[in-house]
């Protein structure tokens, strides 16, 4: 019986090294919650963007508003890309 | 672009974006009118290689500016200040009447419902403002993608490079040192490692969750040994019965090395990443 127990503990213990605490992923999505960004830090996606110059002269011919363009002078500057 | 006013003054516009060279074929004529004030009646001065142009409803320049003022008009006046001030007189010189009020919703880059993964990096470079804009990231994930996260019953390893599909997306932005001489294209991460350990959250009140964790190194394509580190923590949900977690949360917390050549030295710049699963729960 003794044994028994004893080998029930040895598991017990065996499996709780193993498994992650609640405590832990409780951590792990407040942290999360504090470094997303928040809609001040992604103002930028709040611009109503047009994905070409043709698209953003159509739409604004049709809307009536005006258009900002940025003009980058390089090869690599996609924008769009997100690691412009 | 994340100072308010310079957001405040933008959202009755279209905004759109256009890279080239002056030697390009088939330049669009707004760009070709923008450098032409730029190169030829400006000869050069107050030059960088990114202008802002604000273009009527019938797509002519109005008003075109640099996008980085090399001769402030206002001394003291910051970047975000010039450039409101540009669009104000862009705006004014417009003549339009009643540009209606308009309050954008924030729409982040998505996959349309499709299953994946967003990304947020951001380098927290204090030399340079522009480098803590976030740059937003989504990769599309397939059932395959999701195998190697599927739900543990005991604690497993896992190679970072298994998830090198959106682990790849963790490197910052405009680092010029790290782009490809010819092609002027950034460096992409050609490699992720690491020995990652993925264990199921005990004491969880029946949710089925697990936890992904460990240091995870990335290497770029340069060929020339560059790589950075960091710590991965992120938290899985699975719904019941199920192998693929319908759910995704946590962050990347490490450092990006830079050269800085002004004082020859190495400076250790913290980067981070959060991720989170789309469609969202």
């Amino acid at each position: 019986m003794r044994q028994l127990f004893s080998l029930y503990l040895l598991m017990l213990m065996a499996t709780t090294g193993l498994a992650a605490e609640q405590p832990t992923a409780d951590r792990i999505l407040d942290r999360y919650k504090q470094k997303r960004p928040d809609a001040r830090q992604l103002a930028m996606y709040r611009l109503d963007w047009a994905d070409s110059i043709e698209t953003a002269l159509e739409r604004s011919r049709a809307e009536g508003r005006p258009v900002m363009l940025i003009v980058i002078h390089a090869r690599y500057g996609d924008i769009t890309s997100g690691h412009c | 672009m994340i100072d308010p006013a310079v957001i405040r003054q933008l959202q009755p516009f279209i905004v759109t974006a256009w890279h080239g060279h002056r030697n390009d074929a088939d330049i669009p004529k707004p760009v070709r009118e923008v450098w032409d004030w730029k190169f030829q009646v400006l000869g050069g001065m107050r030059q960088s290689n990114v202008d802002l142009a604000v273009l009527d409803p019938g797509g002519r320049v109005i008003h075109s500016f640099d996008a980085f003022d090399r001769f402030p008009g206002r001394p003291g006046e910051s970047l975000a200040q010039y450039t409101a001030r540009e669009l104000q007189r862009g705006l004014g010189l417009l003549e339009l009447d009643d540009l209606p009020l308009r309050q954008n919703p924030l729409a982040l880059p998505d996959l349309d419902g499709k299953q994946g993964i967003r990304i947020f990096v951001t380098l927290k470079d204090d030399r340079l403002r522009a480098y803590q804009a976030p740059i937003v990231e989504v990769v599309a994930l397939t059932p395959d993608d999701w195998k190697p996260l599927a739900y543990p019953r005991q604690s497993r390893q896992l190679e970072a490079d298994s998830l090198h599909a959106w682990l790849s997306q963790v490197y910052p932005p405009g680092i010029m040192e790290r782009t490809n001489p010819r092609t002027k294209e950034a460096y992409t991460i050609s490699s992720t490692d690491g020995t990652l350990s993925l264990a199921p959250v005990k004491n969880n009140n029946g949710l089925r969750r697990a936890i992904l964790s460990g240091m995870v190194r990335l290497h770029d394509e340069g060929g020339d040994g560059f790589s950075y580190r960091g710590q991965l923590e992120i938290v899985l949900t699975y719904p019941p019965g199920e192998d693929q977690p319908d759910s995704l949360r946590g962050l990347f917390e490490g450092t990006y090395p830079r050269r800085d050549r002004a004082q020859n030295r190495n400076r250790t710049i913290p980067l981070e990443a959060v991720f989170e699963s789309i469609p969202g729960k």
